[in-house]
């Protein structure tokens, strides 16, 4: 190595050394240039599209099934039984939020556009099982309990409307038989 | 100190019974409580101070939730070292790994005895002071060769094994950049020194500007410096993209604290050395520290002092956040090759100067043409 | 060096670096065997990270499986998305309209600028220099926020489906595109003064693992390592797809700038300058981007035709390859993934033999290596 080169390398080191050194002072002496965003005061705008925790309007629910089948970690489970009025009815929906990997595939597919996402993001829990949602707030077997009943009663009412309607038409039948 | 105590015994009579050496034990004492109480709240502050300014640099805030701004944040660092569990690896040697904090920390902090806060602040005014720097400093090595070792740890090893390589090659250059102010000054004394750069309007004295090779020393006395007390870019051996931690990976609570309070301590020597060398130390502008009223004096000379080391830890610190780190060998070749032959040509060339110009700086003979 | 019949024994110490160590990014673990502080051998060792998803593959369907691209290379999600729809996209034989393929380019391209700076960013940290990984950050948020905006997600984006993208851009996206882009661009220069062209950086990577073209390409190195070595091989370029063929942009190679062709310091470089290209793609997709439905309409039981297909497109850590076959069911019947980092472990033995410690961290940020992608 040559004297020239020695020296050269000294010098670059100086230049090149000061020139970051303008750059970190800029930022330091600039209080514009911070970022930081203090989070539990301060928070930034969650945009429309936001993929939070799902949430299921089980009002609007047709207990359809799509968003079971579509989902890749099976974190939603649901049981429906069929109501009085031919309806599936749920008795109950749940969603594993501690596996959910919030891909958004099963708001997509949603045909009745039940099942969305919040905005919601922070929760902590300590215990695994207070990460599953319960969307129905009653026991399932409460549920299928009461829609069976719910069916029973239908359908009794519907033998017994059957029973009118036959007694009726017999009815008929004999006032015709006595005219003839 | 003998004479400081006899002075005192004269001043308050109701001392005259009690034994001369006592005095003198007792002011010994309090000067080193004083002293540690300073270095103690200097490595606090300046840890809080370290991470503010990484945060402005950085574009965020740095450490705010802990106090108004974040000020109590290093007594709650404090506070977490010390109550941390302590440590010590299965097949460490135990011994060794206890005594090594001690070492790093004590030969920091033995430092502290000859740095001239002010006219008559100065614990102890050796008349080898910065040769006792450099001697007691490279208490160091121990200290973290010993950590490096019983820790029984490879990257531990691999970090001491760095730090004494490199502390001992920058020992070289570090004491060739300080012989100017000492050739300057005619004393190894940190006072003499000082004092040696009195007058001229207290700038144009300082050996800063004494002459071109003085100025260059500074320069090659602060990134030497920088080196031998482990200061990124120089911080091989604890470089935690390499060596996870180096020679303290093994170490938690206030034993790594100690560890951390040294690098602050360090930090702070090095300043020191620098403001007291080359940077006219506390000397006053436009005064004289020296002919003032004592107390006045010393207050003033303490505050300039402070200032002037305190801006040379910001830079410091500002450089820390700037630079990459070097390669081990990279950092040897820049000893060997480039700081010691620059410091000892320095130093030729200083000496050259106050043998032809009869110890006159440039400011000084620019002062004698207008008289 | 002879060895003198008294000196002292001397034994080889054997270091494990990793799986958990600061800048081995993530979970690899390489043993060293050193001599002081020379390596002698580094041998990688992998699969700390296995999750197995190629057969996860093999067990959902190929719309389902878009979500678990995302955890093929976190840093460019976007991109394995995009690589993923074309696959399947090209084994079924679907059109997909112009709309979407403009998206998909953006989201490609702005990812690629967010992934290299994550590169850069990890890469001086790893040297040393933390303040600019902070600033790379930094930026990486404001196009996290563009992602946020078009997908509802800052990290695993599940944004592109078979036949286009989820969804169109929303009111405004494309402004604040153009937005970042304007900000963006300078900051590359200041990168360059802050750390790139530093003497100790340069010190550091320059001369360092150098692997030679011929090399390089034997050993099957793509990408931004393909190109360090100064081989021009752009798969935008040569093996066009997409709507890449309408954008005019240069393919970024190294050139011995501080040293050897195809050091550290080139790859590094390759880098930073193939975030000025994106830029300039970004911009022109953003001027040129036609309005139209951003999704072809594809049955929702998907099931594509029997047969093979194998597509690979340039991701920002190399040729991500996707081979499929397809027994005609809604799964794919096999499915193996190509990815760039994977394949630079193989060399990674070769090229750090003798260098130092601190050499193997810059050799494993220059190849800007990703564990999943490496592990899968």
């Amino acid at each position: 190595m040559g004297l020239k080169a020695y020296i050269d390398d000294i010098v670059q080191a100086v230049v090149t050394t000061a020139k970051g050194m303008r750059i970190t002072a800029r930022y330091g002496a600039d209080p514009k240039e911070e970022v930081t965003l203090q989070y539990p005061e301060e928070r930034w705008e969650l945009p429309e599209r936001y993929r939070g925790f799902l949430h299921n309007d089980v009002k609007k629910c047709t207990a359809c099934t799509m968003c079971v089948k579509v989902c890749p970690v099976d974190c939603i489970s649901l049981e429906s039984v069929r109501g009085a009025d031919k309806k599936m009815v749920l008795a109950s929906y749940d969603i594993n939020i501690g596996r959910c990997m919030y891909c958004g595939l099963c708001v997509e597919v949603c045909p009745v556009k039940s099942l969305k996402h919040t905005a919601g993001y922070e929760m902590a829990s300590t215990e695994r099982g207070e990460l599953i949602l319960h969307f129905i707030g009653e026991d399932a077997a409460e549920v299928k309990a009461r829609v069976a009943r719910q069916v029973a009663e239908a359908a009794a009412k519907a033998a017994e409307a059957a029973k009118v309607a036959e007694a009726a038409k017999v009815a008929e039948a004999a006032k015709g038989e006595t005219k003839e | 100190m003998e004479q400081a105590a006899l002075a005192l015994m004269n001043a308050f009579p109701p001392l005259a019974g009690v034994p001369p050496w006592a005095v003198t034990l007792l002011l010994i004492v309090a000067a080193a409580v004083v002293i540690l109480v300073f270095a103690l709240t200097f490595e606090g502050v300046g840890s809080l101070v370290l991470r503010k300014v990484a945060g402005d640099i950085q574009a965020r805030i740095g450490p705010n939730r802990v106090g108004p701004n974040g000020i109590l944040q290093f007594l709650a660092d404090g506070v977490k070292l010390v109550l941390k569990e302590d440590i010590i690896p299965a097949n460490a040697d135990r011994l060794l790994f206890k005594l090594a904090p001690y070492f790093v920390f004590v030969g920091s902090f033995a430092a502290f005895v000859v740095v001239p806060f002010g006219v008559g602040l100065i614990a102890a005014d050796l008349n080898v002071g910065i040769y006792y720097v450099m001697a007691v400093t490279s208490l160091v090595v121990v200290g973290v060769l010993l950590a490096g070792w019983a820790s029984n740890n490879k990257w531990a090893l691999l970090g001491g094994m760095r730090a004494a390589a490199q502390i001992v090659s920058y020992e070289v250059p570090v004491g060739m950049a300080l012989i100017p102010a000492v050739l300057v000054a005619g004393s190894l004394s940190l006072q003499d020194i000082v004092r040696s750069q009195e007058g001229l309007l207290g700038i144009f004295g300082w050996n800063l500007f004494h002459n071109p090779f003085t100025f260059f020393s500074f320069f090659l006395y602060f990134t030497a410096a920088q080196a031998e007390t482990n200061q990124t870019p120089f911080d091989l051996p604890e470089a935690e993209s390499e060596l996870v931690s180096g020679y303290n990976v093994e170490y938690s609570g206030i034993r790594f604290g100690l560890f951390f309070l040294a690098e602050f301590g360090d930090m702070f020597i090095v300043a020191a050395l620098a403001t007291a060398c080359f940077l006219g130390g506390w000397n006053v502008p436009f005064l004289h520290a020296g002919t003032l009223p004592w107390i006045w004096g010393n207050l003033l000379s303490l505050g300039v002092f402070l200032a002037k080391a305190f801006t040379m830890v910001l830079v410091m610190m500002w450089v820390r956040w700037t630079l990459p780190r070097l390669r081990v060998d990279q950092l040897m070749r820049m000893s060997w090759k480039y700081l010691v032959p620059l410091t000892f040509v320095n130093l030729l060339g200083v000496s050259l100067w106050l043998l032809v110009f009869k110890g006159k700086g440039i400011p000084g003979m620019i002062a004698s043409l207008f008289g | 060096m002879t060895a003198r019949p008294d000196a002292l024994p001397t034994q080889e110490m054997t270091i494990n670096m990793g799986p958990q160590h600061p800048s081995t990014h993530g979970v690899l673990r390489v043993i060293l065997t050193t001599d002081g502080e020379v390596v002698t051998r580094a041998v990688p060792d992998i699969g700390y990270l296995h999750r197995a998803l190629e057969k996860i593959g093999e067990r959902v369907t190929y719309a389902q499986y878009m979500p678990f691209t995302d955890r093929l290379d976190y840093l460019a999600s976007m991109n394995c998305n995009c690589a993923w729809a074309w696959a399947v996209e090209k084994l079924a034989g679907i059109e997909v309209p112009e709309r979407a393929e403009y998206l998909r380019v953006i989201v490609c391209e702005l990812n690629r600028i967010s992934s290299h700076l994550i590169a850069f960013g990890s890469y001086t940290a790893d040297m040393g220099a933390f303040t600019p990984f902070l600033y790379a950050i930094r930026e990486r948020e404001r196009v996290n926020d563009l992602f946020e905006m078009i997908c509802g997600s800052r990290l695993t984006y599940n944004y592109a489906r078979i036949g286009g993208v989820s969804g169109d851009a929303p009111p405004g996206f494309l402004e604040k595109t153009k937005e970042f882009l304007d900000y963006f661009e300078p900051k590359i220069d200041e990168y360059n003064n802050l750390i790139s062209y530093n003497k100790i950086f340069v010190h550091r990577l320059a001369n360092v693992a150098v692997v030679p073209a011929s090399e390089a390409v034997a050993y099957g190195l793509t990408g931004p390592s393909l190109r360090g070595s100064g081989v021009p091989f752009d798969l935008r370029k040569d093996e066009p797809y997409s709507v890449y063929p309408k954008f005019d942009f240069k393919v970024c190679v190294g050139a011995g700038e501080r040293g050897t062709t195809g050091d550290c310091f080139d790859r590094y470089m390759v880098r930073i300058n193939e975030m000025r290209e994106s830029v300039k793609i970004l911009r022109q997709a953003v001027a040129q981007i036609p309005d139209g439905p951003v999704l072809a309409k594809v049955p929702r039981v998907f099931k594509p035709p029997v047969g093979e297909s194998y597509f690979r497109s340039e991701c920002p850590r190399g040729e991500t390859g996707i081979y499929l076959i397809s027994d005609g069911s809604v799964n794919p019947f096999r499915l193996k993934i190509r990815t760039g980092s994977f394949v630079t472990m193989n060399i990674f033995e070769k090229i750090t033999r003798g260098l130092m410690i601190a050499d193997i961290v810059a050799v494993i940020g220059s190849f800007d290596i990703i564990l999943p992608e490496i592990d899968r």
